[in-house]
């Protein structure tokens, strides 16, 4: 078992409530060096507001993420729609292109006056 | 109006068929008919002239015109069906167009072979629009056309004049006319030793005639020599424009050899064209078109 599988153990124990004052200040030592850790340890807690939640405790909540605002969504939706027309004109320079000209327009003709 | 158009269409059959039958029975004897065509172009809100082209010949003559600009060009074998008192020009177009490009940015062409007919009079003009009515794009560029037919006494001989002035413009004229009879001249050739030309006045699909060639002090050649239509190009663009309809082949055949008869085919334009025979000869031929008689 590598080093961070026994830390990963401990944050599970310590999101149970399970680890002792000095276990917990080793446990938060190593969390402030290791993003791995953080982010386990973040996620054990998720799990575990989430099971509260689902089992009925009012108390219980997930964590916040970041959300887009109104204008934020508006701008990716535009920048979606710009890149779009770019990537289309760039294939149908990629594929080539035919002028859409009526075969009849181009045939020669006679007139007489 | 779907009535009118096709009654116009089967007087237009019509008189086309009987026209066909009129050529197909030979030349009217003392008649040369003459092709007036002049290029016209618009410039700067104003007409210029870029070119023009005057082909003359008996009067099943053709026109095979050529003309390509911008990025379109035009193949177009021209032909009269005479009448008393007014003409059907009948025209078999083969328009060649650009129309864009392939992923790999070649250029990408269409290509396209139809048919225009029109009844005009005798001297009178008519406009030709070889890139149709409307062009998508470049400039617009026409043909003015006469027909006219002129008393001729035996000439059976065509001529043809062009003039470019634009370089840009591609543009050729030839005449199209079933050579009756030709004028071969030939020479025979063995390293340094050349024989005194020979001149025959051959009839096509006529029987084979034997040449004798004396080279110096040497022993004189006989070789048999026979005139021949070429064979009629396959179905496409050539047969269209009737390429090989004004050209000769000469059938040589060297009697004493085992060697295969050679076949050497060309226009009656006075241009010397070589043939390898076996033992080391060379054979110069020249068509030519015949005097007047």
């Amino acid at each position: 078992m590598d080093e961070h599988a026994e830390w990963r153990a401990r944050i599970g124990a310590a999101a149970d409530g399970e680890l002792s004052l000095p276990e917990q200040a080793a446990l938060a030592r190593h969390v402030a060096g290791c993003a791995a850790c953080a982010g386990a340890w973040a996620s054990a807690l998720e799990v575990r507001a989430a099971m509260a939640r689902s089992a009925g405790a009012p108390g219980a909540r997930t964590v916040p993420r970041r959300r887009l605002g109104r204008s934020a969504r508006r701008i990716v939706v535009a920048l979606l729609i710009v890149g779009g027309v770019i990537a289309g004109w760039l294939a149908r320079d990629w594929w080539g292109v035919a002028a859409d000209v009526p075969v009849e327009d181009g045939r020669a003709a006679i007139v007489v006056p | 109006m779907g009535v009118r158009r096709s009654s116009f269409r089967n007087a237009l059959t019509l008189s086309l068929g009987l026209a066909l039958a009129g050529r197909a029975s030979g030349q009217e004897p003392g008649v040369r008919l003459t092709y007036r065509l002049r290029v016209m172009a618009a410039h700067a809100g104003d007409t210029i002239e870029i070119a023009h082209a005057e082909v003359a010949g008996p009067l099943d003559t053709d026109l095979r015109l050529h003309l390509a600009a911008d990025s379109a060009e035009v193949g177009a074998l021209l032909s009269v069906l005479p009448e008393p008192d007014s003409l059907t020009l009948d025209g078999q177009f083969l328009s060649r167009r650009n129309v864009g490009r392939s992923r790999h940015g070649l250029p990408v062409w269409t290509e396209d072979q139809y048919q225009r007919a029109a009844r005009m009079g005798w001297g009178r003009a008519v406009r030709v629009l070889p890139f149709g009515r409307a062009r998508s794009g470049g400039r617009a560029l026409w043909l003015l056309a006469t027909v006219d037919r002129t008393a001729g006494v035996g000439a059976t001989r065509p001529t043809e004049t062009v003039e470019v002035v634009e370089p840009d413009v591609v543009f050729t004229a030839e005449a199209v006319a079933r050579p009756r009879r030709a004028t071969v001249t030939l020479t025979l050739e063995r390293g340094d030793t050349v024989s005194a030309p020979r001149v025959a006045d051959l009839v096509p699909d006529g029987p084979p005639r034997a040449i004798d060639f004396s080279r110096g002090t040497g022993a004189a050649t006989m070789l048999q020599v026979a005139l021949a239509y070429p064979e009629p190009p396959p179905p496409g663009r050539d047969r269209v424009l009737a390429r090989g309809a004004d050209e000769v082949c000469l059938r040589v055949n060297d009697p004493a050899g085992q060697a295969p008869a050679r076949v050497i085919c060309g226009r009656l334009n006075n241009v010397a064209r070589g043939v390898p025979l076996a033992g080391g000869d060379t054979l110069f031929v020249t068509f030519a078109w015949p005097g007047a008689r």
